[in-house]
């Protein structure tokens, strides 16, 4: 392995090499800060880019001359006999240690997170050898968080030690010109191309020096590292063993040395190349791979014309303990909250790049434009230094895994028996069922990326936490409308503001709750047929809303999330199948009878004190409501002197909470009825649509975001606004009347899809809990339920209650035509005095009245049709109806339930 | 004969010097760490945190306020993350329940509890090492 030039060898070049890492060692000495490494180091990189070159410099000699001594002793060792004195056998084994060890120093006072985690591990290491291993481990790395003993001994001891190794092993003092020049050139040309590597302090991967991974490989598969050590001392008696013993043991030492060296640089390629946070396997391919596995490599060439005036590092903010080159071109941003000014959290946190880089092409590189999604929100907003905790559940909520719509369309399609299956949308198959997700359903979650700047619409759909938490200011809007801004002056605030609108794009679809809550009921007029008054709306172009009657709240000011609380929104860390397991806030929480149920400042969980913190100042003091589903404070409220009050969370406007009313809690006959059974003002409606698949139709995917040839095409029915059916949920605990409204009257073509002849055309007729968020104050009059053929489920037309002689009998005529699929009306849930058994609704618990209870509803109902809702009969019977009823006049007719 | 003998002795001579260096060093290097280590720290307690990571320190309040030693029990990294309710290492993935237990290892042992108690009207906690 000898070099072409006569007297050149790896030795040779080792001496040259050894020569620059001194020199440019002593040189670095000056810019360097033992007292704030990792802040020195940084702004050393940004000030001045001789500076950078000077530490590459330093950091690539010292590689290549480990490199260089290794590569020397395995020349020595192919070809050479070695059998050196003993005692000079033992310094150069002591010596390659040493060298090591240099590196290894040098690599800690880089004080980086890589370094500070090494730092301890060396020093746990050290502290487990026997008797005298804490003061080897002190007198090496010194006290915690000091750099001084490592400086010390990595310009020092470590330093004349390996100069006298060399000099007594080569009897050389300095390198021939050949060889400075040959290092001098390589070294050169490295440091200038690849920068030494210093860690972000964002990214969640720690790794040691490349040296070292192979032994953290090691590492990580002992429960035990202690025998590590052992590794060490055979790796040492093994060279010594290589270098001094007899032919025969020189030879075992060297083998013995080649199979470790083989087997070390396996670990250390599987540690570089396919380990990354935590320690964690992951493959090429495989999300994350670049950012945890590859974050070690991210280097760019020395920028000798930096885009900025080196004289402005001084002056610009320090993050996290280190300067950001990105302050250096972004200066005079506004826009922020104070908790997101780049003074506070740089730019590099949120938006990835280089922060080291002194190029707009290098600190671009790697950039996110757009943070916050959720497939780098662990990247970006949830590094661990911001919202870990809330990046670590976001993808367990439904808004996230669409886990209740996957399970029942699949269910629908006859995919699965259970609704209750739980599913999330990144796992979508090519069922028909979730071809028809993707073509017509599943564009509204967070996962759905945004990757274009812009603030958020009535078209928006998901953006992971900017999907709630962007808002443009108007002069942050106009900014972005300049073609090819220089540079980015106006930010969007990220902030706690989540109003109305984000939430809209999503949640004016399907159950159209934002719609509903505002007043607007969806048409099916066409645009250009629009009427031009305030009780019409265009949506997003080409969907027209009537003006029906809005959300109580709404009317009072409140938005979304006035009742709906952040691990609502955000996932709580559990799993659920479905909208209403999910949500935590009911009614009563706020409109409660009694005393509430309240939790102290001093015992809100960290998220809830932090957003009331922000939101309304001190948290001192104050008891505030609590949901009685799952105990969690309701930050917006607070209870005092007897009176518990809300606010609401972006306006700040203060309202008594008023009480249950009496109706609500006075008699057992209604006790089981869910609020919004009543207080129900309407609930929109389809019915009747068919789903077929045409493999000609120009479609789209909603996950891809592609144009694509086949697709599912939806034929729609009617639309109505209609207060709701009633059904009833029976959790086991207790039976619930809650509203319901037609969830899925479909028919679809199966077969269009798979071409099996055996898949027929699938109808269903199930009903959907509903959550119409159209409260209103009063809640509906008896008869709308008693003598309401579309509340008790048969849906619209004529119910009387026939009466002849003293013989009444309840008949009905439906308003639309049996459905040749089961006969039942168009419209209908369940039919008239029948019972509906099988698949019935969209959940597994949620059911039609039974014939039982709808002879008692309608029991009442014959009552009404004579005696008013507010007469004293009506009003009395609803403390104990069966009393009252026994107590009837002569003339009361009650009805016979001869069924026609 | 005699010149070997002279030769031994020195060496032995030798090698008795280093070891009495090393033990005088080993002895006085202790002594300074533990008058280093003895040392009283007061760090605010946050009331409405779980789990609170400060240098070299882990507080998890729950009924009882527990501080924890921050190093993980496997190579001593100082664990600076919660996820799902569990303390995580980040070099090797050990985890530790909020009762300091290893969960997952590679570490086998508990984290170290250190000794606290509560000051200042609850809003404080100091450790004492």
């Amino acid at each position: 392995m000898r070099l072409r030039w006569r007297h050149t060898t790896f030795g040779t070049l080792s001496i040259a090499l050894f020569l620059f890492v001194v020199v440019s060692g002593v040189l670095l000495m000056f810019p360097f800060k033992v007292a704030t490494p990792y802040s020195s180091i940084t702004k050393m990189l940004l000030e001045d880019p001789w500076l950078s070159l000077l530490r590459n410099f330093h950091f690539w000699s010292s590689q290549f001359f480990l490199i260089s001594i290794l590569i020397h002793i395995f020349d020595h060792y192919q070809k050479k006999k070695v059998g050196f004195k003993i005692g000079v056998g033992l310094r150069l084994a002591l010596g390659v240690f040493i060298v090591f060890l240099a590196m290894l120093s040098g690599f800690l006072l880089k004080g980086d997170a890589d370094s500070v985690q090494a730092r301890l591990i060396l020093e746990t290491l050290i502290k487990r050898i026997p008797v005298i291993g804490e003061s080897l481990a002190y007198t090496f790395l010194g006290s915690a968080g000091s750099f001084l003993f490592i400086y010390i001994h990595h310009i020092v001891t470590l330093t004349v030690f390996i100069a006298y190794i060399i000099v007594e092993h080569s009897r050389k003092f300095k390198p021939s010109g050949t060889d400075i020049l040959i290092s001098f050139f390589l070294v050169l040309v490295f440091s200038f191309l690849f920068s030494a590597p210093l860690h972000d302090s964002f990214n969640p991967s720690v790794k040691g020096p490349w040296y070292f991974v192979g032994f953290q490989e090691i590492l990580h598969w002992l429960s035990h590292p202690d025998w590590s050590l052992l590794l060490v001392a055979i790796m040492l008696a093994l060279f010594f063993m290589a270098n001094t013993g007899s032919r025969k043991f020189s030879f075992i030492g060297k083998r013995a040395l080649l199979v470790f060296t083989g087997f070390y640089i396996l670990l250390t390629i599987t540690g570089l190349f396919f380990r990354g946070e935590r320690w964690k396997l992951v493959l090429p391919g495989q999300p994350g791979y670049g950012y945890s596995v590859l974050n070690n490599f991210k280097t760019t060439a020395v920028n000798f014309f930096p885009e900025f005036e080196n004289e402005t590092v001084d002056g610009s903010p320090e993050i996290q303990g280190r300067k950001e080159s990105c302050l250096l071109c972004h200066t005079g941003t506004h826009g922020f909250v104070d908790a997101h000014k780049p003074e506070s959290i740089g730019c590099f946190s949120c938006h990835l790049g280089n922060p080291f880089a002194t190029s707009k092409t290098g600190a671009h590189h790697g950039m996110i434009l757009v943070p916050g999604n959720i497939a780098t929100a662990k990247q970006t907003c949830g590094t661990a230094q911001c919202h870990p905790d809330i990046a670590s559940r976001i993808h367990t909520g439904l808004m996230t895994t669409l886990s209740g719509m996957i399970g029942v369309d699949r269910t629908v399609f006859g995919e699965q028996k259970d609704f209750d299956i739980q599913a999330h949308v990144n796992n979508l198959g090519n069922s028909a069922a979730d071809e028809h997700l993707r073509n017509l359903c599943v564009g509204c979650h967070l996962g759905n990326g945004k990757n274009v700047p812009g603030a958020v619409t009535e078209e928006s759909r998901g953006g992971g936490c900017l999907a709630c938490h962007l808002n443009y200011s108007t002069e942050a809007a106009d900014s972005l409308k300049v073609k090819y801004p220089e540079k980015m002056q106006v930010h969007p605030a990220v902030s706690l503001q989540v109003t109305n609108n984000h939430c809209f794009g999503c949640h004016s679809r399907s159950g159209r709750i934002s719609t509903n809550y505002e007043g607007w009921h969806e048409t099916q007029l066409e645009p250009e047929k629009m009427p031009e008054n305030k009780n019409y709306r265009l949506v997003e172009g080409f969907r027209v809303f009537k003006k029906v009657s809005d959300d109580v709240h709404h009317e009072l000011g409140l938005e979304c999330i006035d009742c709906h609380n952040s691990y609502e929104l955000m996932g709580d860390g559990n799993f659920y199948s479905h909208e209403e397991q999910q949500q935590d806030v009911r009614c009563s929480d706020c409109h409660f009878q009694g005393k509430p149920k309240l939790t102290d400042a001093t015992d809100l969980d960290n998220e809830s004190a932090l957003i009331a913190a922000l939101r309304f100042g001190s948290v001192s003091n104050k008891k505030y409501l609590t949901t009685q589903k799952y105990g969690r404070p309701l930050i917006n409220t607070f209870y005092e002197n007897d009176t518990a009050y809300f606010i609401t969370k972006n306006r700040g406007k203060k309202f008594v909470l008023k009480p249950q009313s009496s109706v609500c809690a006075r008699d057992k006959a209604h006790s089981n009825l869910a609020c919004s059974s009543c207080h129900t003002a309407w609930a929109p409606s389809c019915i009747g649509c068919h789903n077929s698949y045409n493999k000609n139709e120009p479609a789209y995917n909603m996950l891809t975001k592609k144009a694509v040839t086949g697709g599912w095409v939806e034929f729609s029915g009617v639309y109505n606004a209609t207060l709701p059916a009633l059904g009833i949920r029976k959790t086991g605990e207790k039976d619930e009347v809650i509203p319901v409204i037609p969830g899925m009257i479909l028919t679809i073509d199966k077969g269009s899809f798979t071409k099996q002849k055996h898949d027929s055309l699938i109808f269903r007729r199930l009903f959907a809990p509903a959550a119409p968020h159209t409260t209103a104050a009063k809640g509906r009059s008896c008869k709308s339920c008693h003598n309401n053929p579309a509340a008790l489920g048969f849906g619209e037309g004529e119910l009387t209650f026939e009466i002849t002689g003293n013989r009444g009998v309840w008949k009905f005529r439906a308003m639309f035509e049996n459905d040749v699929h089961d006969n039942l009306p168009a419209d209908a849930w369940t039919g008239f005095l029948k019972n509906r058994t099988g698949m019935v609704a969209t959940r597994n618990d949620v059911f039609p009245f039974d014939i039982k209870t709808q002879q008692k509803i309608l029991t009442v109902g014959a009552c009404l049709t004579c005696h008013n809702d507010e007469s004293e009969i009506m009003v009395n019977s609803l403390s104990n109806f069966d009393s009252v009823f026994a107590k009837r006049s002569s003339k009361c007719v009650v009805p016979e339930w001869s069924v026609e | 004969m005699e010149k070997k003998s002279r030769r031994t002795f020195i060496k032995f001579g030798i090698a008795g010097v280093v070891s009495l260096l090393i033990v005088a060093w080993n002895k006085f290097t202790l002594r300074h760490i533990n008058q280093l280590k003895h040392v009283r720290k007061v760090f605010p307690l946050p009331k409405n945190r779980l789990v609170t990571f400060y240098r070299n320190f882990i507080v998890v309040k729950r009924e009882k306020t527990t501080v924890f030693s921050s190093h993980c029990t496997h190579l001593g990294c100082e664990i600076n993350r919660l996820e799902n309710n569990k303390l995580v290492c980040p070099c090797h993935g050990s985890e530790f329940d909020l009762d300091g237990n290893a969960v997952k290892g590679p570490a086998y042992k508990s984290l170290k509890k250190i000794p606290s108690q509560i000051i200042s009207n609850g809003t404080e906690i100091e450790i004492n090492l």
